[in-house]
Parts: structure tokens; C-alpha cells; sequence
């Protein structure tokens, strides 16, 4: 047992595989997270689509108990057996109760297994690949649309730092200097994989999407970086673990209720702050290809725009791709806006003082319900908002968007200039 | 040790890569290929400045010119449906393009060695490394004046610490806080140095490409005759 011990200090003392360490490890945890929150945000978009249109959703599947009746159980319905065994009758109103929430059947978990589902069914799909795409780059596009994303999220931070013993472990999994830039730069990246998707597959709709799709990531990119440029002269930092320990101390961006984030200064800045806001939230709706902005997939115009010659998991890169953009946007606002994992009104600094484990835990869980809540956002605004035309789509993001942003970088100067 | 073989071993394979793939944009008949190499290299390029510890300049070469430049030369390619070019072999044209070429390797070769210290290491990128550091960090030392900083260095450039850049960065920092400093912040020291030193390049540059932008827009916009 000592010997283990001592092995494990060895380990961690050494700088390098420390460091090594506690990356991997994050790196699953993060990894987990996304996949994990790529596939519950297909439930979240079923689930509220139902809600807003006043129809169920998937809220059937649940573990089916016809799984016990194959390995083990004799008895033909597992209820009856276990009605049996507490001694109540079947024509009781328990049993009724029971009957009616299809216990009969499987254990009900609100059909969050749905998703699990049409995974296995998407594995299970016939794959076809016409004869006449090219075929490199048709299977290389799936790859470069879903990489992107899950690469990206490696500089959000999901909890503040920990100081242990053979060192400090700050919770996000790649600490860099330029955290937005990063973000932007790698699922820019994306845009080859729909381009090359749109023109590998030779044929018209497809391209016609393909087209569509750069066009408008590339525009939207434009604002999407000039409009956060008021926050970083705030915040005079473009680390995100520094930007968000500053929300913690200062008030999050769009709520500055506590510590030194009350001056006039600050109350001044939430007019540039909040037309950022707008617009950057306004841009990543657009990058993540979702209604109203889901210009190269409208089935109206192009049947499925540039994944209509995709079938079986190649199609599920694509969709899983899309997914993942619109949680790493969730969590990019989030962590720009909302205070990323801060619990805010000063509650992280007493957390951290009582114990740093403690703090980080529930450090992390604020910043999975204010994910959460984003998704959900991003969900409502999907299922209300009509879907655009093409040249308001391009409209709106070369003549109002990118003049707002540069005139709220001059406002955002001059505010921080002249009123102290 | 760790870091600086770890440098080593990713510069020689990036390098590689990066030499490959411009060869394959300049090889393949497919102009679609050849924007994917393009890309690749761009890539590899930006990767070589993350191992120097350039995030930002690495960041940026990903930005403009992998991310959108190079999608709007894909773009032209692929809406034009250019098929395979055949090449006439001219030999003028060869023969100037390598010219040119081997002009713009002699001044980057020449630059690079000029450099003190940059045959003391037998990864060039090391030197470069320190020397990037160094051509940011000393804000009116340029490579002209690169024999005077190695006169005071004995030789060999000082390697660039966290600890000299946040002494550099604020100059009342305490030494214990600067002995904490584990990053080096190099937006702030590229921002400093093109805003100071080269502002006037910097603003010619621009109106430059202002210039270009009101050029685009005139060849574009349709005149009525009526």
C-alpha cells in the first residue's frame, strides 16, 4: 500500500506528468460533457418543439422492460410479478396507475432514451455513397464539420482553479492567451467541411447549400468578432479563465450587482454591452446554421442543402456537427455574458474560501444549468422565429450588423473614456 | 529539456508538412486539391507559431488566411467549376518564378541566420524562438540593430522568460510576482509593438488595403446608363 502511495507522489510530483495527467482527465470530462450535452440537446429541441406546438414530443421511450423478460424473468409482464409479490390485486386502482404510466412496459424516464435511439438506428442505416461524388472529399466533409466544435471547447473554462498540493489545476482544459480567437479561428475551420460537402457531391441542390453556407459563415464571422470587442476592453484580458474570474469579482457582464462593478462607468457600458450582446447572440445563431438562419438547409428552396446525398452516420456527423456548434455557442455566450461558472454576488470567493473542491463542484454545476438554460434559449428562438430570406440573411449581416459593431467599438471608447 | 526537444521534433515534422503541402499546391492539376494543400500548409504554418509560443500570430494566420481567405479562393474555385488545368510548359515562366521564389528564400534565410546565435542551436526554430521574443520585447531593437543586442548578450540571445515580459509589461511589478507570471502575453506585446514602433507601416498598410476594399466595390457595382 505504501508503496503505491509513495509510487503515486512520485507521479504527481513529477512537473510533467502532473501536468499530463490532469490535462487527460479533463480532457474526457469535456469531451463527455459536450457529447453528452449534443445528445440531450436533440432531446431539449424535440421535447420544447412539442411543447411550443402543443403536441407530446418524444416522451415515450424509456427502458423497456422486455429486456428482463429475455434475460431471466419467466413471467410474461414484470408488473404482474411484482404486484403479485406485494400482494395487490391487479384490478386495483395501484395497478391501474401503474398501467396507465406504461410501467407495464418500461421504466418511463421522460424519453431521454430517444435520442439513444436514433443514434443506434443512424449506426444501423444502409450506407449509401452515389457513384458520382468524389469521393475523397465526400467522406473527408463529415469528419471536418464535426472535429471542429469538440476541438474548439477546449478553452472554456468550467470551474475556477484548485490549488493542490503537487500544484494548481485550473479547470478548463487548454489555459490560453487568446481564448475567444481560438474559438473563432477553429470552428471557422468548419466552413471547408460544408463547402467540400456541398461540391462533393456533384450535384445541384447540395452545391447550391454548400455555397450558401460559406457565404454566410464567413459573413457572420465578421461581426461576430468586431462585437466582442467592447467586452475585451473591459475585461483588458483574452483569457477566458481571467475573463470569467472577473465576472466572479466584478458582476457578470450583463449583471454588474456586486463587488466594484457599480460605478457609472459600468451602468454606462451596458448600452454597448447590450447591443454586443444582441448581435453576437444574432451571429452564433447564424454560424450554427439553425432557423432562422438555417439558409443552407431550407427544405423549401434546396430539399436538405448540402448534406441531401449524406445518408446513415455520415449524415449523423453532419447533425451531430450542428449540435455541437450550438452547445460550444451556448457555452461561448455564456462564458462572455452570463459569468461562465461564476455563482455570483460574491458566493464563488466564500465557496473558495471554505473549500476549493467544494467551490469548483459547484462551480461546474452553475455553469451546466446556465448551459442548459442557453440551450434552451436557443431552442425557443428555433421553434418561434420564421426563417429568413436568403438576401435579408446577407442584408442584415453586411449593412446593419458590421456598422453597429464598429460604432459601438468608438461608443464603447468613448464611455470608457470620459465618464470615470 | 522536455520543451525545448519537444520543440525540436514538432518544428523538423510541421516543417516537413508544411514544405509537402506547398509543393502539392503548386503539383496537383486539381485546382481543388491544390486550395486543401493550401489550406494544410497555412495550418502547419500556424501550428510552427504555437511551438514558439506566437498563439496569437498563430491564431491569426488560422483566422485570415486559412479561415477565410483560403475559403474564398475554394469558393471561386468550386462556383467557376475549374476542371484540371493543363499546363503549358514555358520555361520563361519557370525559370522567373523560380527567381523570384529563391529571392524570397535567400532574404528569409539570410534573415534568419543573420540572427546571433543561430548557429549556436541545431533547431533554427529555437533561435528564432528567443529572437521573436526578443525583436517584441526590446520595442526599438529591429534586426538591423540585431549585432548591438548580441554584443550585450555575449553572442547568444537571452531566452525569453514570463518572469522579462511582465518586468517589461509593468515595470513596478514586484519580483516575486513576476517570478509567478507563467505565460507570456504576446497580444499585448505584438499590439504595443506594431501600435508604437511600426504605427506609420501599420497605417500605410491600411489605407493600402481600404484602398483595395473602394477598388472591389467600383469594379462591382453596376453603372445605369440611363
Amino acid at each position: 500500500m505504501d508503496a503505491i502511495i509513495n509510487w503515486y507522489n512520485d507521479l504527481m510530483s513529477n512537473e510533467i506528468w502532473f501536468y499530463l495527467i490532469h490535462t487527460l482527465l479533463k480532457l474526457v470530462l469535456m469531451f463527455a460533457v459536450i457529447l453528452a450535452f449534443v445528445v440531450l440537446s436533440v432531446w431539449i429541441e424535440r421535447r420544447v418543439a412539442g411543447w411550443i406546438q402543443d403536441r407530446p414530443g418524444p416522451n415515450r421511450a424509456g427502458l423497456p422492460l422486455f429486456l428482463l423478460e429475455r434475460f431471466g424473468s419467466k413471467e410474461k409482464q414484470p408488473l404482474k410479478n411484482w404486484l403479485h409479490f406485494f400482494g395487490i390485486p391487479e384490478t386495483c386502482w395501484i395497478a391501474k396507475l401503474c398501467t396507465w404510466l406504461r410501467l407495464d412496459r418500461e421504466i418511463p424516464c421522460w424519453g431521454l432514451i430517444q435520442p439513444c435511439l436514433d443514434g443506434g438506428k443512424l449506426f444501423l442505416k444502409q450506407e449509401t455513397t452515389p457513384s458520382y461524388v468524389r469521393k475523397f472529399y465526400f467522406i473527408l466533409a463529415p469528419m471536418l464539420v464535426l472535429g471542429p466544435p469538440l476541438v474548439a471547447a477546449a478553452v472554456v473554462p468550467f470551474a475556477s482553479e484548485v490549488n493542490t498540493c503537487y500544484g494548481n489545476i485550473s479547470m478548463c482544459v487548454a489555459n490560453l492567451d487568446i481564448g475567444p480567437l481560438w474559438i473563432f479561428a477553429i470552428s471557422g475551420l468548419s466552413v471547408y467541411g460544408l463547402t467540400l460537402a456541398g461540391w462533393s457531391s456533384n450535384s445541384k441542390f447540395p452545391f447550391l447549400g454548400g455555397l450558401r453556407a460559406t457565404a454566410q459563415l464567413i459573413s457572420y464571422e465578421v461581426s461576430m468578432g468586431l462585437s466582442i470587442i467592447p467586452l475585451l476592453m473591459m475585461f483588458g484580458t483574452l483569457n477566458l479563465q481571467q475573463i470569467v474570474q472577473f465576472q466572479a469579482d466584478n458582476g457578470w457582464t450583463l449583471l454588474p450587482l456586486w463587488g466594484e462593478g457599480l460605478g457609472w462607468q459600468r451602468w454606462a457600458m451596458m448600452l454597448p454591452l447590450g447591443i454586443s450582446f444582441i448581435i453576437f447572440v444574432t451571429c452564433v445563431f447564424a454560424e450554427a446554421n439553425r432557423t432562422p438562419f438555417d439558409m443552407a438547409e431550407c427544405e423549401t428552396d434546396l430539399v436538405a442543402g448540402y448534406h441531401a446525398e449524406y445518408s446513415s452516420m455520415k449524415f449523423a456527423s453532419f447533425f451531430m456537427g450542428e449540435y455541437a456548434a450550438m452547445v460550444i455557442g451556448s457555452a461561448v455566450v455564456v462564458t462572455l455574458f452570463l459569468g461562465g461558472w461564476s455563482i455570483g454576488f460574491g458566493a464563488d470567493a466564500a465557496l473558495a474560501a471554505y473549500s476549493e473542491w467544494l467551490a469548483v463542484l459547484c462551480q461546474f454545476c452553475m455553469f451546466v444549468v446556465k448551459l442548459l438554460a442557453f440551450i434552451f434559449f436557443f431552442v425557443w428562438v428555433r421553434w418561434t422565429l420564421p426563417r429568413f430570406r436568403w438576401d435579408q440573411v446577407m442584408k442584415l449581416g453586411w449593412l446593419y450588423f458590421l456598422e453597429i459593431t464598429v460604432a459601438n467599438i468608438f461608443l464603447a471608447a468613448a464611455i470608457m473614456y470620459f465618464i470615470k | 529539456m522536455f520543451e525545448s526537444s519537444l520543440c525540436q521534433i514538432l518544428f523538423y515534422v510541421l516543417a516537413a508538412v508544411a514544405v509537402l503541402c506547398a509543393i502539392g499546391v503548386v503539383a496537383y492539376r486539381n485546382p481543388v486539391n491544390s486550395a486543401m494543400c493550401m489550406a494544410m500548409s497555412f495550418a502547419m504554418v500556424a501550428a510552427i507559431f504555437f511551438g514558439m509560443g506566437a498563439q496569437f500570430l498563430g491564431i491569426v494566420q488560422l483566422i485570415v488566411y486559412a479561415g477565410a481567405i483560403l475559403v474564398l479562393f475554394l469558393f471561386v474555385v468550386m462556383m467557376l467549376d475549374i476542371h484540371d488545368e493543363r499546363s503549358s510548359s514555358n520555361y520563361v515562366h519557370a525559370a522567373m518564378g523560380v527567381l523570384i521564389a529563391g529571392f524570397f528564400a535567400g532574404l528569409v534565410i539570410n534573415v534568419s541566420l543573420g540572427l546571433p546565435g543561430a548557429t549556436d542551436n541545431p533547431c533554427p526554430a529555437k533561435t528564432l524562438c528567443s529572437s521573436f521574443g526578443e525583436l517584441l520585447i526590446g520595442d526599438a531593437r529591429t534586426v538591423s540593430e540585431a549585432p548591438a543586442a548580441a554584443a550585450r548578450y555575449g553572442g547568444a540571445l537571452p531566452e525569453l522568460s514570463a518572469a522579462a515580459a511582465a518586468r517589461l509589461e509593468n515595470p513596478a511589478i514586484s519580483e516575486a510576482d513576476a517570478a509567478r507570471a507563467t505565460s507570456i502575453s504576446d497580444v499585448k506585446l505584438l499590439g504595443k509593438c506594431l501600435y508604437t514602433h511600426y504605427n506609420i507601416a501599420f497605417v500605410i498598410l491600411s489605407f493600402a488595403l481600404l484602398s483595395g476594399t473602394v477598388g472591389a466595390v467600383a469594379l462591382a457595382r453596376k453603372i445605369r446608363k440611363d
